[in-house]
């Protein structure tokens, strides 16, 4: 198992902020041990991640807050709120993939999510500077905390 | 849910279908036995993609349709190259055309896998979802996504990613493996080639509800293989055509309830695309070993229960297997990546075989190579009529059902279709609304 931590961005960086998690990945390039994006194939997630100790997974998600808030959860502490996560089009999202790997013994060590509240995920569209301010927070945050 | 609304009325209701690729809405309307209406609610985008296509390069087709679907990426890309193509009158054969085909394995190994173990599994062993099927069969699970991970091996192998290949252009590749990257997916397909049969044996021994309709089966019949990019579109009737000929044989209807258009054959109405349509009309091109293994389950040579797709489904994973290393067992690096392909004034259609069916794309360029219209006719469209009908003559044959298990047969009859909304929508919720009397 790997003894780095790794960054995960889940996101389509087309889809308006939808893409604030590759935005996240995008500003610890270079500056991290790994930092990677997942742009929709959740199901390999749990392969990967069960190769680290340390996992930190930043997604946008909608969960009735306002543009921009910042919600972290250890699935450690139960079940993640599938309905705040269920904004990917695919079957598979990520609070499944999480208790997907609880069940088979692939959850690493330590996992944090990190949920950012989107306003728009329209195709074609970019982030709004709330979104974007609050993705470059959690880049100085991981930053800071010894991500890089 | 199921709740009471007025003293002969029910409606049963659930808010979210969950195991499908994307979102939607279902209707269900009853009267005594009667089913009075059934609407599948799909709220499509694609039509955003083909405005978004007007205006852009030809070479960008690929690219930009393969956004439409997270899931079948690939098939946006196949249809894309093979319909610019065409209207270049460019072909494209040899070791390029046999890589394509190769990417195409990994998607359906992928996509299926992730459909018969994930989606569809958990309706047959009656768990809510793969979460608390995975408590009880955790090795179950396991399987699948070590056979999904060979078809994603496969995609990044071949497309450079997993998902939304960035490898594939018009008239080849701009790189192509080694030898030596080839050495090492074979030992990856081999492995998974094992897992597969053992998935054709699994799904022939599930319990299977009675559902036997007539259906019209569309799918390419090309005249040596299964399909995958070429041959013509046949169905089970009398349909024998070049995909050109689509607009004189097939149209898009709307309907009130839906953004979404419907696709039925002219002068015939719905139609049935898929893993049972390929298997169906081409079960002769499945290598001699993959139709021992069907027949060594028993399956049948015409399947007409939608229910047992899941055998059909597990059936093509093992023939996408053998096809993969057939590929590569026969691999030599072609001596250039793409050959070119240059613009013209034209009009082409292409049909390739997604893991959910017939994918069709047409494409109207000019000499500049600027694309002026573009249609995209995705299996989901085509199958939602199918859909609805089998979902009324479900219910008819099965009033009998309590609430909770007519409910739970009425969702598994819509992942039959393994139904790839995620190309177009927004929430699925599923309600059946029961009346008694007039």
């Amino acid at each position: 198992m790997a003894t780095e931590r790794l960054v995960i961005g889940i996101g389509n960086q087309d889809r308006g902020d939808d893409g604030v998690g590759p935005f996240v990945v995008h500003g610890l390039v270079c500056r991290v041990v790994a930092a990677i994006t997942c742009r929709g194939d959740i199901t390999e997630l749990m392969t990967l991640w069960s190769e680290y100790a340390n996992v930190v997974v930043v997604d946008a998600m909608r969960a009735g807050g306002p543009a921009g808030q910042i919600r972290r959860v250890n699935p450690a502490d139960g079940p993640l709120p599938v309905a705040a996560y269920s904004g990917s089009t695919h079957a598979v999202g990520l609070a499944e993939a999480i208790e997907l790997s609880r069940y088979l013994g692939r959850l690493p060590d330590q996992l944090i999510v990190i949920g950012i509240e989107g306003r728009g995920f329209d195709v074609g569209g970019e982030l709004s500077p709330t979104v974007r301010a609050a993705g470059e927070r959690i880049i100085a945050e991981l930053l800071e905390s010894g991500h890089a | 849910m199921t709740e009471e609304t007025g003293p002969r009325t029910k409606v049963i209701q659930v808010d979210y279908l969950a195991r499908v690729e994307g979102e939607g809405a279902m209707y269900i309307r009853l009267n005594g036995d009667v089913v009075e209406d059934v609407q599948l609610k799909i709220f499509e985008p694609p039509r955003f993609f083909e405005a978004l296509l007007r205006g852009r390069s030809f070479t960008e087709a690929p690219d930009i349709t393969a956004r439409i679907c997270g899931i079948c990426p690939v098939a946006y890309q196949m249809s894309a190259v093979h319909a610019m193509e065409r209207a270049c009158g460019v072909r494209v054969g040899g070791t390029l055309r046999e890589l394509r085909r190769l990417l195409y394995c990994g998607e359906w190994i992928a996509s299926h896998s992730l459909h018969i173990y994930l989606l569809h599994a958990p309706d047959f062993l009656g768990y809510a979802g793969a979460v608390d099927m995975a408590r009880d069969h955790p090795a179950l699970v396991k399987q699948g996504l070590a056979l999904k991970k060979v078809g994603n091996a496969i995609m990044r192998a071949i497309g450079g990613r997993e998902v939304h290949a960035i490898n594939v252009r018009l008239g080849g590749f701009y790189r192509t493996p080694s030898r030596q990257d080839m050495t090492a997916l074979r030992t990856e397909i081999a492995a998974g080639l094992s897992l597969a049969r053992e998935t054709v044996r699994w799904a022939a021994k599930l319990d299977f509800p009675t559902l036997e309709l007539d259906y019209e089966f569309v799918a390419l019949r090309h005249p040596t293989e299964y399909p995958f990019c070429e041959g013509r579109v046949v169905s089970s009737t009398d349909l024998d055509i070049d995909v050109a000929e689509w607009d004189d044989n097939f149209e898009e209807q709307q309907v009130a309830h839906s953004t979404a258009l419907h696709a039925v054959r002219k002068g015939r109405g719905p139609y049935f695309v898929g893993p049972m349509a390929r298997y169906n009309l081409n079960r002769d091109k499945l290598f001699d070993s993959t139709r021992a293994l069907a027949e060594e389950v028993g399956l049948e040579a015409k399947v007409r229960n939608p229910f047992r797709s899941i055998i059909v489904r597990a059936l093509e994973v093992v023939w996408a297997c053998e096809e993969a290393l057939r590929i590569i067992d026969a691999y030599a690096p072609p001596p250039q990546p793409a050959i070119e392909v240059l613009p013209r004034a034209a009009t082409a259609w292409a049909a390739t075989e997604a893991p959910r069916g017939l994918l069709v794309h047409r494409y109207t360029i000019d000499a500049a190579g600027l694309i002026r219209d573009a249609n995209i006719v995705p299996p989901t469209s085509q199958n939602q009529k199918t859909i609805e009908d089998d979902l009324r003559a479900f219910i008819t044959q099965h009033t009998h059902l309590a609430d909770a298990e007519l409910q739970w047969r009425c969702e598994q009859t819509i992942r039959n279709y393994d139904p790839c909304i995620s190309c177009a929508t927004h929430f699925l919720d599923l309600q059946v609304e029961r009346t008694h009397g007039h």
